[in-house]
């Protein structure tokens, strides 16, 4: 699906980088078509000689997956938004630091800035946590009318569902679903090996699964 | 629940429409601050307006010709 934009610009000699995302944020979304690791290779090279689309191209491809990623970590969309700000500044301020080994993809580099965030913004929330070693819940600010019933009871769903996993369990899984990491990159990222990966991975989808649909099926409606 | 309805579950806790404006703005924000050199905000805090100037200028010119020739007549007055 190729998108085609009609962007209106102020004159050249006052383009900024930020101005530039603004106009585009304000005709886009996140995530747009998933491209392949050659073309963001190309993109993270073009954007360190100061290409503004190449920058612009590879802030839309990531800032919902980092969302994503840390919702699952943290425990509240206020969170989930300064977690995803911080890390996505970072990506873009730091894509002279970025060094792809043999067959690592940017999205992996990506997910472990985002990570590394949500981890120190965890270690900052120390004390409140409960006796359980959880952070507790913070329910949202914000009502999300725009959210349609379904999604909004998956969402409430797995929400919950997450709750009652460990921090590790949910940093692990939504590396998994929210970044959409194999076993071996996540490896990577947590240190363990990828057979305990796997092995947490298809404990805790069993978990997250059965609770969800007993959710979905009973208290949440 | 297998690997692939998990995943599409979890797309449901994508931002909305005002969070993804929300973390945006703070980004540019940011983005355009980092490109702003401190010299040009203190430049920028000094900066007077041209007009502004030229009138400073024109009172500063007018008040010279009036109270130099004063200040000649008034010293010679002293001596």
């Amino acid at each position: 699906m190729a998108a085609v934009l009609t962007l209106t610009f102020a004159p050249a000699e006052t383009w900024t980088l930020a101005g530039f995302f603004k106009a585009l944020s304000s005709r886009l979304g996140g995530d747009a078509e998933p491209l392949d690791e050659e073309i963001i290779q190309r993109l993270v090279e073009r954007a360190r000689a100061g290409d503004r689309d190449a920058a612009q191209r590879l802030y839309r491809q990531n800032v919902d997956r980092v969302f994503r990623t840390v919702r699952g970590m943290l425990r509240s969309d206020a969170e989930a938004e300064d977690v995803t700000q911080d890390a996505m500044l970072a990506v873009l301020t730091s894509l002279d630091r970025y060094s792809p080994r043999e067959g690592a993809r940017f999205a992996a580099w990506v997910a472990s800035v985002a990570t590394n965030t949500a981890r120190r913004r965890f270690r900052r929330r120390r004390p409140e946590l409960t006796e359980t070693g959880e952070l507790p819940d913070v329910p949202d600010e914000q009502a999300q009318p725009e959210r349609d019933v379904d999604t909004a009871r998956e969402r409430a769903a797995l929400l919950r569902a997450l709750a009652e996993l460990t921090p590790a369990e949910r940093e692990i899984v939504s590396l998994r679903y929210g970044a959409e990491l194999n076993a071996s990159e996540i490896a990577k990222l947590v240190k363990l090996e990828p057979a305990n990966v796997r092995k947490i991975l298809e404990r805790t989808r069993e978990c997250l699964g059965a609770r969800i649909e007993t959710l979905l099926k009973g208290t949440i409606a | 629940m297998n690997d692939t309805e998990l995943a599409q579950i979890w797309t449901a806790l994508e931002p909305n429409g005002r969070q993804r404006a929300r973390i945006e703005n703070r980004v540019f924000e940011w983005v355009e601050a980092r490109e702003t050199s401190l010299l040009a905000e203190w430049l920028s805090l000094i900066k007077v307006d041209p007009l502004q100037a030229l009138g400073f200028a024109a009172m500063a010119a007018v008040s010279l010709l009036m109270f130099t020739p004063l200040g000649w007549v008034a010293s010679s007055m002293l001596r």
